[in-house]
């Protein structure tokens, strides 16, 4: 029987590749899920391995909550540890370092970095700590020196001797570039600037006089790294952590992998599913067309004897075979999949170091190879058992029809059970308690079911549908309409899988659509509400904070009425989870922002707020059971408690979630009390335009201040969501892809069903043109089916977890002009897929069609 | 002068040794109104002549003209539109469109060709074939003389030069296809319809007023048809020699 399958197959090759197709793509985007990440993984385990080669014992503050070092947030070290460490017996050397963000401006230019990654500023670390290798030059050893990763200075062909100007929180400061490093021996780590200082500079310019980020120290010949970090360790106290330099590269390197395993592996291996699952829907329909158009085949085989598990076995091992081969193509597509996905995070602002392709068996072949097998197996399951089920005396006669199953008169029902059961389970995993993954793994299960549920609904809902996108085509002259119209409710199974299979690709695009819009009209909403502000000013660096300086600089421009700068920053809340602090001027906030007061909340309490006292969000409230006189606990991220008393509370989940505390008391709960946003509010009467000219004159010190007006901070957010919905669009493609080739396959297998009726059309008068337009418009209508699906189930699915974002003020808001256009994708993907089966049938030979059995 | 004049036919498949001459050089000429059967044994060549007759295929040589018209060297739009304005079909098998009720089906070549059916004519053709009451079934809710008589309808709708049948009755019951071969007559005589039917049946040539008898790729006999039994006669006068 295998003989049999293979010959099978050999003799339909296109089929077999059409089919193998789905699956290939699917597998591939598997595939290349593991091997970027397992670069990614690679490339940080490299990068901190060579940070940390020459440290014995590294030494940073340890951070009250989260598993992270936190980077700048965290908070320095007292730079009089340095000394105390140096002191400790068995210690060699010991030297602090400054981490800070920030890059130059060369001709009053800001240089920021290649793909989203970070501009970084560092000391320069003495040997054996400073693991770079110069190039040019030498490390900055006197006061307004720097040095550079080579790639910063290739880029900006930047060159020793150089004077440029490096952005501190103190505004910009001359510096003169004496040397230009690599990092290792690479001259790159992701894209990223990295400026070296020297040590006293750095302090000076970063807010750190006295202080100092981090500490490495090096062992006396010896004494183990283990043993000295608990001598150092034994005397330091407790808010120090001490680590030996691999721990540290351990840690650090846990961190992004943790960060990758949790959210990047299972986001992209979420779409590669999407894919898998469309597969398996067009390899459904695929061998469920074959073994309907193969039934005489196969009471062929029975009527010679045949065994029905032999006809299974032969269906089934063709399956095998596909998946198999498809499977081991897509793992080795992966890798040029994983290429692709590393130009196109780059392309949009998210570069990563990658480290070389290295396939592993596990996961990288195994997974993928294990999924598109069973994928295919289980897809073509029901269709082998309907062929074990033809009767032998199929053999002889013609258009026997299969007997139903006392199953199939339940279908209805239990499509619609799935359907609705999917859509609760996704609501369930919205709203749910539980972990995340958990919860996550509910919702992509709830999805697949209501997918799955509205495939086999959608049965009963193709004529009507057919009947109602066909209008248009069958009036006016031309029987291309009607025909394609006939042929698509010729089978509605067939052309329920086949629109099912685009419906997932759509549904997702119009999901995430629809989820995204949401949230950015609540956010824009949110601006647009309260914000009275005509500027929003924060740094070109993401996360850096705007300088107090230079919220002075723009107080001073003659016709701003306030300047206010708003800091905010993560505190541990009790024993439980985190939640937003932010600092804010109550005398002058709100000029800039209009408060929705909920329980006992008023402008006038406003003015009351010092000490202790907090203005908290009404979600905050809720779910930490406040009432105004009520107290709570926070703990800073450097170990600080501090009870604050809530005296009301205010509504917007948005921009302020967590609670408000005054600048001074905000100080309490930061190591960084620079704010991170500076809104301006011009004075009634002043030229907007010029005001905004004079804002942008009086920041030009500060050239990683991104001065914006409302409305370009709107636009600029816009983009910044567009850019991640385009990464989704891309991601899904391979889904719609996937289900064109659905589409071709089904529509070439009717097209050869069709031979002799194709055959007579011709006879009677059908041109080629005419039989062409009626396949293209046969396609369209079963593309739009699909469309239509998948935007009432993307919609549906949308609606129901905005449910359970309601509380953090994410509004539920279609967006008709994308909506529209996935329709219209959709039909062009139908478009599309028509040109090669269309073709074949206009080239069919009239004769050789009329005579064809 | 006929609707259909062909000249020195012939038509040889493959080259070579292995070419086989299935036409040797046919010609005739059917004259408007009448209606010719073709006979002939397996492989004489009958099909062949009727597909290059239909322009549905070529002549290796010779002209076909229809309605005086050459047809033999128009490209395949030509020929499609010809055969959309000029030929009938009726097949073997009925060749219907499942998804179209009998009356969808019967218009359909009006349909294709983006004319408008006059709604008297379309009436007495189904009249005229006899499927006044099943016109809105569709071809598997019919019985085989009755998807054969809507075939013939969907041939006398848009009115063609010539209908050319093939076998019409050769998947039909003796009883059934009597009746099939009287609604063809019956058609012919109303409309003045040329038809041209290729049969291997002497019952079936009996009705047509002219037997055309064919062997090895020519034309052996060309009589009047007076009987069934006067045909087969012929017939076994032919295979006597
Ligand atoms: N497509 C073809 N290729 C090769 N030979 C053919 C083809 N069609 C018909 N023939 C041959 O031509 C001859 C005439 O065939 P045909 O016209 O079908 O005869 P009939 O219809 O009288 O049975 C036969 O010998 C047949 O084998
Ligand atoms: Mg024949």
């Amino acid at each position: 029987m295998t003989r049999y399958a293979l010959r099978s197959m050999a003799s339909h090759k296109l089929r077999t590749a059409l089919t193998a197709i789905a699956i290939v793509l699917g597998t591939a985007m598997m595939a290349g899920t593991f091997v970027i990440t397992d670069q990614i993984r690679n490339a940080f385990s490299d990068i901190f391995g060579t940070s940390f080669a020459g440290t014995d014992v590294y030494l940073s503050r340890r951070p009250a909550f989260g598993n992270g070092t936190g980077g700048a947030q965290v908070g320095p070290l007292p730079a009089s540890l340095i000394g105390r460490v140096r002191a400790i017996d068995g210690v060699s050397k010991a030297d602090g370092q400054i981490q800070a963000i920030g890059s130059l401006v060369v001709h009053g230019k800001y240089l920021s970095s290649q793909g989203g990654a970070p501009n970084l500023v560092v000391s320069t670390l003495p040997k054996p700590f400073n693991e770079n290798t110069l190039v040019d030059g030498h490390y900055p050893n006197g006061p307004n020196q720097v040095a550079l990763i080579q790639q910063t200075a290739d880029d900006h062909d930047l060159k020793v001797g150089q004077h440029v100007g490096l952005t501190t929180l103190q505004g910009v400061k001359p510096v003169t570039i004496v040397g230009v490093f690599q990092f290792g021996d690479v001259s790159s780590i992701g894209g990223s600037t990295i400026i070296a200082t020297t040590f006293s500079d750095a302090q000076r310019w970063y807010d750190r006089v006295g202080k100092t980020s981090t500490i490495s120290v090096d062992g006396e010949p010896g004494i183990s790294p283990a043993a000295l970090k608990r001598r150092i360790g034994a005397q330091l106290p407790h808010w120090v952590k001490v680590q030996t330099g691999t721990e540290a590269a351990k840690e650090q390197t846990d961190e992004i992998s943790g960060a990758i395993n949790s959210f990047f592996t299972p986001a992209l291996l979420a779409f590669a599913g999407a894919a898998v699952l469309v597969g398996a829907f067009v390899i459904f329909n695929t061998f469920s067309i074959t073994v309907a158009q193969r039934m005489r085949e196969f009471a062929m085989l029975r009527t010679i004897g045949a065994m029905r598990r032999q006809v299974l076995s032969t269906v089934l091992g063709e399956a095998l075979m596909v998946g198999v081969m498809a499977s081991v193509i897509g793992i080795l597509a992966g890798v040029g999949f994983a290429k692709l996905l590393g130009a196109l995070f780059k392309a949009i602002g998210f570069g990563l170091p990658l480290a070389g392709i290295s396939v592993h068996a596990w996961p990288g072949v195994i997974v993928p190879l294990a999924v598109g097998v069973l994928v295919t197996l289980a897809a073509s399951f029901a269709p082998a058992r309907r062929a074990t089920r033809v009767p032998p005396i199929a053999a002889l006669r013609e258009g026997a029809v299969l007997p139903r199953t006392w199953l199939s008169r339940f279908t209805p029902y239990i499509a619609g059970l799935a359907l609705l059961a999917g859509i609760l389970l996704v609501f369930q995993g919205v709203t749910g308690s539980g972990p995340t993954t958990q919860r996550l793994l509910t919702i992509a299960g709830g999805a697949i079911l209501s997918f799955i549920g509205l495939a086999m609904v959608s049965r009963y809902l193709i004529r009507p549908l057919a009947r109602a996108i066909g209008w248009p085509l069958s009036i006016g002259r031309g029987a291309s309409g009607r025909l394609a119209r006939e042929n698509t409710t010729r089978n509605t199974g067939r052309t329920a899988v086949t629109a099912a299979a685009l419906m997932i690709g759509i549904g997702l695009v119009v999901f995430f659509s629809v989820l995204i819009n949401g949230f950015k009209q609540s956010f824009i909403g949110s601006i647009d509400e309260s914000i009275t502000s005509n500027l929003i000013i924060q740094s070109h660096s993401q996360g850096n904070p705007v300088p107090e300086d230079a919220v002075r600089a723009a107080q001073g421009v003659p016709g701003v009425d306030t300047a206010l700068g708003v800091a905010f920053t993560q505190v541990k809340i009790g024993h439980g989870g985190t939640d937003a602090a932010n600092g804010i001027d109550p005398a002058t906030l709100p000029r800039l922002y209009k408060f929705q007061w909920q329980k006992g909340g008023s402008d006038a309490l406003l003015g009351r707020l010092h000490g202790d006292d907090a203005l908290v969000e009404e979600q905050f409230a809720k779910s930490h059971h406040l009432a105004p006189g009520d107290t709570f606990q926070v703990t800073s991220i450097d170990g600080r408690h501090v009870t604050m008393h809530e005296i009301g509370q205010y509504k917007d989940p948005v921009l302020f979630s967590g609670f408000m505390v005054s600048r001074g008391t905000y100080s309490e709960l930061t190591t960084d009390h620079n704010p991170q946003v500076l809104l301006v509010r011009y004075a009634s009467g002043t030229d907007e335009n010029a005001t905004t000219r004079a804002v942008r004159q009086a920041l030009k010190p500060f050239p990683d201040v991104n001065v914006q007006t409302n409305s370009e901070f709107k636009d600029s957010f816009s983009k910044q969501i567009n850019q991640l919905l385009y990464l989704l669009y891309i991601l899904l493609a391979m889904s719609v892809v996937i289900s064109l080739f659905g589409i071709v396959n089904t529509l070439a297998l009717s097209v050869f069903e069709r031979t002799r009726e194709i055959g007579m059309l011709r006879a009677i008068g059908t041109t080629r043109f005419q039989l062409r337009q009626t396949i293209l418009y046969e396609s369209v209508i079963t593309a739009i089916i699909g469309g239509i699906l998948g935007i009432v189930i993307g919609v549906v699915l949308a609606w129901v977890v905005s449910l359970g974002f309601r509380s953090s003020g994410i509004v539920f808001a279609i967006p008709y002009g994308q909506v529209i256009v996935s329709l219209i994708v959709a039909a062009i993907a139908g478009a599309v897929a028509a040109a090669f089966p269309a073709r074949r049938a206009a080239r069919l030979n009239v004769l050789e069609a009329l005579q064809y059995e | 002068m006929g609707v259909i004049e062909a000249r020195d036919v012939t038509r040889r498949y493959g080259e070579g040794g292995a070419a086989v001459d299935a036409l040797r050089g046919i010609s005739l000429d059917v004259a408007a109104g009448q209606f010719a059967a073709v006979m002939g044994p397996s492989g004489s060549g009958k099909s062949t002549l009727m597909h290059i007759l239909a322009g549905l295929d070529r002549p290796t040589s010779g002209t076909v003209a229809i309605d005086g018209t050459e047809i033999t060297g128009l490209n395949d739009k030509q020929l499609t539109l010809l055969r959309r304005h000029n030929i009938g079909f009726v097949f073997q098998f009925f060749n219907l469109l499942p998804t179209l009720t009998a009356e969808e089906n019967i218009l359909l070549p009006l349909q294709i060709a983006g004319s408008k059916p006059e709604h008297e004519w379309v009436e007495s053709v189904i009249e005229r074939v006899g499927l006044g009451d099943r016109r809105r079934h569709r071809p598997a809710e019919l019985s085989g003389g009755q998807q054969q008589r809507v075939a013939i309808a969907r041939a006398l709708v848009s009115r063609p030069t010539v209908i050319f049948a093939d076998e019409p009755t050769g998947n039909l019951d003796s009883a059934t296809g009597a009746e099939i071969l009287a609604v063809l007559r019956e058609a012919v005589d109303t409309y003045q319809q040329t038809t041209v039917m290729v049969t291997h049946d002497a019952g079936a040539a009996a009705i047509a007023d002219r037997a055309l008898f064919l062997a090895d790729g020519l034309i052996v006999r060309d009589a009047p048809c007076k009987d069934a039994g006067d045909i087969m006669a012929i017939l076994a006068d032919l295979s006597a020699r």
